[in-house]
């Protein structure tokens, strides 16, 4: 397999890399940048644990290539860490208890930052459907939906 | 997990490039757009691809252009750009209902239309408004360009009439010329992310021709053609729906899976074609209830 | 000596409060890690570049005989260092029975039971080398039929089973497929049988379930130079992994104080990180490569097939009642599907064998549960514990006597639900419960007895109340502790062993600690255990460690407390019982001046008039074991222990819409109240109630695991084991919390972590029969099995 040279912006950050073809974006964001919100849970596009904003999009990082970030702005949770959006809708997660084991909050919050990025009003059906590809086994999902839609302006 | 297959990747900038090289290679390159399906394939050791073929380069086929009554969708669109997309909403909403029972956002962020098709399994989400709205598919191999009728297009499941050294260039929709109402309907285990368990798509328009597409009922995703003929003319009333319901019943041929048994298929086929035309109907005369509503059973 | 010191004045009057820190919603201590994704999973733990992979090699087969193993082709591939396969781990292990190894012996005995392993330099090596491995087998028929494996001609999963070593309280039958029989017997029920004027009897069936935490199983070993082996493990036990490990390596010489397990946070756990399963592997693979650190990942489908699983049963009730409702007899047996080994799963059948009688007086009661070998993957524990299963049959039954006797359910459960003092089915007496006060409030915001008409004309609304029981599984040495220790700004660490598997462990101890110490929440860290530094804790599991650890964690507060108070005492010559604590000082009763901080004494001591200090850093300890509990009994008639320390209970009601034609059910209003005795923090609680009730309701509704007639998981993703997403949620959840105390819980405080699952899937069934009158035996109560059933009838 021929390696190919890749740039691209993590969070904020020029990276420049080599990497085979068959590498997913997940396990290249976790095991060579030490980027470690992004989780491994289902490897084939269900769960949502894996879940990374690509070019402001949710993408499943472990359906995407290395390889295919050539070019693109890719933020994680750690990144996101820094974006107002992001962190009034973690102050309401708080508030709420929003998460219990955690392991699918960060995509989760990248979600719901993607949601209210693009629909700052959204209602709580909508809030529905844009998490309702981030599974999480623990809260029934209540306190999350409701933590989202405190954070969408009225 | 990583993946442990083997293969190598371009990224191809010109049709020229591209075309040549799925020429040369044939079937061992596949297409790689979303990659939502074919990076699962790889991953669980499915896929033979010695190469993949990234379209993302290419010109011409990441937006969708409405000319003329014709709606082309590029082999890079995705299923949120069609939810974004006025156009489809407002000419081909079936297509923007379908659009949104496709997995959830982060996947439609990226699975694409054209790799829906493509990877035609009998539950593909848009086959069925793309089978209504008689839709085209145009292909470029390296000598020749040619356009296949979606009716012809599902061979078999996961069998596509595309020739190993073709590549889809985009889809092509034309605007029906007279008023049509239209409804899509999916059958799943739950409201959230699912596989169909039976899909239906129905138009109507002012001269009572209806279209019925349905999916995971068949090897393929198939039109009724023969309820579409029973009910040509016909005002949708208890008695010709249930006489549709029969005729439907010779059309389809489901199988029991894991998603669904045949039995509990062939009673919702019947239930889901009702809804789905008394739902047309009630938009045809009555504007509601709104496309976007209700469309999982 | 009489030591004068000066201590800050203070106006303020003394206040006595209620509880400053229990029984408020505070917030999670550990929000903000997980909220930031700062919070570390044990992958997500770097270990540098002498990190090895390894792969498991997998049985293909349900029941076969290995013949012969080849792993020349697998050392060939680049990057594979090494493949260990069971003739290097000849030794069984287990938690309440050895019935396992670490590779399979000569026979494989469910499909991807793990044959051998690959390690490697690469993941993608160690998984290409274990496809390289190539083992012959000589297939065997499999038992895959619980029932079908009593009769004699079965073949057995387990020859020598009269051989494995097992707890006292376990009853394998030799030359059988029964790895434990458990017998509860009370009064005289042929007599009770006798006495009712209706019987009714009954099959009903419950698949096996996966718990599906998101983050699958992980394990890091490593085995240094010096022969210390250090687990880094996704485990609700710590304490009982070391221990288990012990069992296994013991014959290499490794000692408790040789392992030491890490346990980080962990990505949920429902049960299925309790035990061992395939940390076993790491621990085995590091011992078998000295000096440099393995890890083992389990992929989503190992996730399914070769953890723990809910086990399935059928399940057989004969039930008696007077048409007064009063329930004269019960015969219970439960056929369990324990799967090819049942090292933990018996116990689940253990439990649901004492307790089947649910939360009812029933003078008359014979209960057989039968844990039953199978070639399927190992059972064990999910929230529940056993309790979910025999529920579904029970309350399902209830309705059913209660429209025989044309009574109406609620009532027919308030007459016969169990009270204090009750006899309970093996003998000892029922703790306090406020059941009946949970039945009346879940009736009343269901409105029970109204009925409700749903606006489409295609749609019925059903309602449900089910009541629910259950105790803690645990053996009745299983004990908790806890260490605190000052900081010098007064803030604390509390160390213990009871693990966050996301119900909020470390925000509950942190508040128990608060209220006796008088330290805020905000200036107490909790965090997740290391078996080197932090004190014992059996596992956590059975919603137990709000009791058991927080109790231990109560007694180390009040052990701080005193060695404060008997400092303070000797300092400054004041009775140390009129001191008491308030907002991070020392006050007295009697010296309304009288205000110490922590800050001030408790790391660097109390300076004296002759400049010598006095004290030194303030610790406390404490240790909670139920000196009551017993787990021997009659091994006939289960009576004469005491083994399960108290029960939970509690009612729950749910109002469901179905529509007729496709069977399609939306909760409308679903309703739990669980008597918790204390709630330490109401908003967990809730979360609990919230959080569980949609895994329960997802139990009846969308899932359950199928296998092929070779015994082959057929579902083992999330494409096909449909877990709820958020379009899934009830419309509404109503959590209610009941407190009848619990004399010996810390504030009265017992668990209710698995209580907020085990009533669903009755509930959902019998609201099903109230609307269309079509009963589904069977679970899972999917909305085809409904449209199908009506379309029949």
């Amino acid at each position: 397999m021929k390696t190919h040279d890749i740039e691209f912006k993590l969070n904020g950050e020029k990276i420049k890399a080599s990497v085979k073809p068959n590498r997913s974006l997940l396990d290249f964001l976790r095991n060579e940048m030490g980027i470690k919100s992004p989780k491994v849970g289902c490897d084939r596009g269900d769960c949502g644990a894996c879940t990374v904003l690509m070019n402001g999009k949710t993408v499943r990082s472990c359906l995407v290539l290395a390889v295919e970030a050539d070019g693109c702005e890719i933020v994680t949770t750690e990144g996101a860490n820094k974006n107002k959006l992001t962190q009034k809708l973690q102050k309401k997660f708080h508030e709420k208890n929003a998460f219990q084991c955690g392991f699918c909050a960060p995509g989760v919050i990248l979600s719901a930052t993607e949601l209210l990025t693009e629909n700052p009003k959204a209602g709580r059906e909508e809030i529905k459907e844009a998490i309702s590809g981030n599974l999480c086994r623990c809260t029934g999902y209540e306190p999350i939906v409701d933590a989202i839609e405190k954070t969408a302006k009225k | 997990m990583p993946i442990t297959a083997e293969f190598e990747y371009e990224k191809v900038k010109t049709w020229r490039d591209a075309l040549a090289l799925k020429s040369a290679k044939g079937s061992a390159a596949k297409i790689l757009a979303g990659g939502t399906d074919l990076i699962v394939l790889l991953r669980e050791n499915h896929s033979s691809a010695q190469m993949l073929i990234d379209l993302k380069g290419l010109p011409g086929i990441s937006g969708i252009s409405f000319k003329n009554g014709v709606l082309t969708i590029g082999a890079n669109v995705t299923f949120s750009d069609l939810i974004k997309s006025q156009t489809v909403k407002k000419y081909f909403p079936a297509l923007w209902e379908a659009s949104q029972t496709v997995a959830s956002v982060g996947v439609r962020n990226r699975a694409t239309v054209a790799g829906n098709i493509c990877s035609a399994v009998p539950c593909a989400d848009s086959a069925g408004p793309l089978l209504v709205y008689d839709a085209e598919i145009n292909l470029l191999s390296e000598n020749e360009s040619r356009k296949v009728p979606i009716e012809k297009w599902f061979t078999g499941p996961k069998k596509t009439a595309m020739e190993p050294k073709e590549i889809l260039h985009s889809i092509e929709l034309k605007y029906p010329s007279s008023k049509t109402a239209c409804a899509y309907l999916k059958l799943s285990r739950y409201e959230g992310e699912d596989l169909a368990q039976a899909s239906f798509t129905v138009t109507l328009d002012c001269d009572k021709n209806y279209k019925i597409a349905f999916g995971s009922l068949a090897p393929t995703p198939r039109r009724a053609y023969k309820t579409e003929k029973f009910l040509k003319g016909k005002k949708i009333n208890e008695e010709t729906l249930n006489e549709a319901c029969k005729i439907l019943e010779t059309e389809i041929s489901p199988i029991s899976d894991l998603r669904s048994s045949k039995e509990y298929r062939i009673h919702m086929a019947k239930v889901m074609l009702k809804r789905a035309l008394e739902k047309a109907v009630s938009r045809y005369y009555k504007g509601i209830p709104h496309y976007g509503e209700g469309m999982i059973e | 000596m009489k030591l004068k010191i000066k201590y800050k004045e203070e106006k303020k009057t003394v206040q006595h409060s209620d509880f400053d820190a229990v029984g408020k919603n505070m917030n999670r201590v550990d929000g903000w890690e997980k909220i930031t994704a700062a919070a570390r999973y044990t992958d997500d733990l770097e270990f540098g570049p002498a990190l090895l992979y390894a792969a498991a090699v997998e049985s293909p087969y349900a029941f076969a005989k290995i013949k012969k193993i080849d792993i020349s082709a697998a050392l060939k591939i680049d990057g594979v260092l090494k493949v260990v396969t069971g003739k290097d781990f000849p030794h069984k292990f287990g938690l309440y029975m050895k019935d396992r190894y670490v590779f399979a012996d000569d026979t494989v005995r469910f499909v991807g039971e793990q044959v051998a392993a690959v390690v490697a330099k690469t993941p993608e090596a160690a998984l290409k080398g274990a496809a390289a491995v190539k083992v012959d087998y000589q297939e065997l028929e499999p038992v895959l039929d619980p029932v079908k494996a009593l009769d004699k001609k079965s073949p057995l999963v387990h020859e020598n089973l009269k051989d494995y070593p097992h707890v006292p309280w376990f009853f394998p039958q030799a030359g059988t497929n029964i790895a434990h029989w458990r017998k509860t017997r009370k009064g005289d029920w042929e007599k009770g049988f006798k006495q009712a004027d209706q019987i009714l009897e009954d099959t009903y069936f419950v698949p096996r379930y996966a718990h599906c935490a998101i983050e699958p199983h992980s394990v890091i070993g490593l085995y240094d130079e010096s022969g210390r082996l250090t687990m880094w493990t996704s485990s609700q036990s710590p304490f009982t992994q070391r221990n288990v490990f012990v069992g296994a390596l013991e014959p290499f010489g490794i000692k408790h104080k040789d392992i030491r397990v890490i346990s980080t946070y962990i990505g949920g756990g429902f049960g299925g990180k309790a035990g061992v399963s395939m940390e076993i592997l790491g621990a085995a693979l590091a011992v078998s490569f000295k000096g440099r650190p393995i890890k083992l990942l389990w992929n989503r489908a190992q996730e399914f097939y070769n953890t723990y699983q809910r086990q399935g049963v059928v399940t057989k009730i004969k039930m008696g009642a007077t048409k007064e409702g009063k329930i004269t007899a019960l015969e219970y047996t439960l056929y369990w599907d324990a799967g090819a080994y049942v090292e933990y799963g018996a116990n689940v059948v253990n439990a649901a064998g004492l307790s089947a009688s649910g939360p009812y007086r029933i003078d008359n009661l014979k209960i057989d549960s039968m844990c039953i070998y199978t070639n399927l993957p190992p059972g064990g524990p999910y929230r529940g514990f056993g309790y979910s299963e025999f529920l579904f049959g029970l309350e399902s039954h209830m309705d059913r006597m209660a429209e025989k006797l044309k009574i109406d359910p609620v009532k027919f459960r308030k007459i016969n639900a169990i009270s204090e003092g009750d006899t309970l089915p093996y003998g000892a007496h029922m703790n306090p419960t406020g059941i009946q006060e949970a039945i009346s409030k879940v009736e009343k915001e269901i409105k029970w007895g109204v009925k409700e008409k749903s606006k489409d004309k295609n749609k019925e609304i059903g309602k449900s109340l089910v009541c629910f029981w259950k105790s803690p599984a645990m053996p009745p040495n299983a004990s908790s502790s806890a260490f605190i220790k000052f900081n010098e700004d007064g803030s604390l660490n509390i160390l213990v062993s009871g693990m966050e598997i996301g119900q909020g462990l470390l925000t509950v101890m942190a508040q128990i600690a608060s209220e006796v110490l008088k330290v805020p929440v905000s200036k107490i860290r909790v965090e997740t255990p290391d078996t080197d530094r932090n004190p014992y804790e059996w596992q956590t599991v059975g919603s137990h460690v709000t009791w058991g650890c927080g109790n231990a964690v109560k007694r180390a507060a009040l052990d701080a407390r005193e060695k404060i108070f008997d400092l303070v005492q000797r300092v400054y010559c004041i009775d140390k019982s009129d001191l008491y604590l308030e907002s991070e000082s020392v006050r007295c009763k009697t010296k309304p001046n009288f205000r110490l901080k922590f800050s001030d004494f408790v790391i660097n001591g109390i300076q004296a008039e002759d400049h010598t200090f006095k004290g030194g850093p303030i610790m406390g300890v404490g240790m909670f074991m139920p000196e009551f509990a017993s787990a021997i009994g009659d091994p006939e008639t289960g009576q004469g222990g005491h083994p399960n320390v108290h029960y939970t209970t509690g009612a729950a009601g749910l109002v469901l819409e179905i529509d007729k034609e496709s069977g399609k059910m939306k909760i409308k209003k679903a309703v739990l109240a669980v008597d918790c005795g204390k709630a330490i923090n109401p908003d967990l609680v809730k979360g609990q109630i919230v959080g569980g009730m949609l895994q329960g309701f997802a139990t009846v509704l969308y899932e359950d695991m199928r296998f092929d007639e070779k015994g082959r998981l057929i579902n083992p993703n999330f494409s096909d084991y449909k877990i709820p997403t958020a379009k899934d949620m009830p419309e509404k959840v109503v959590p209610i919390i009941v407190e009848t105390p619990q004399p010996d819980g810390p504030y009265g405080a017992r668990g209710v972590g698995e209580h907020t699952m085990i009533p669903c899937a009755p509930l959902v069934a019998n609201a099903v029969y109230d609307a269309l009158k079509v009963r589904i035996k069977s679970m899972p109560v999917t909305k085809e099995k409904v449209a199908l059933a009506l379309f029949s009838k």
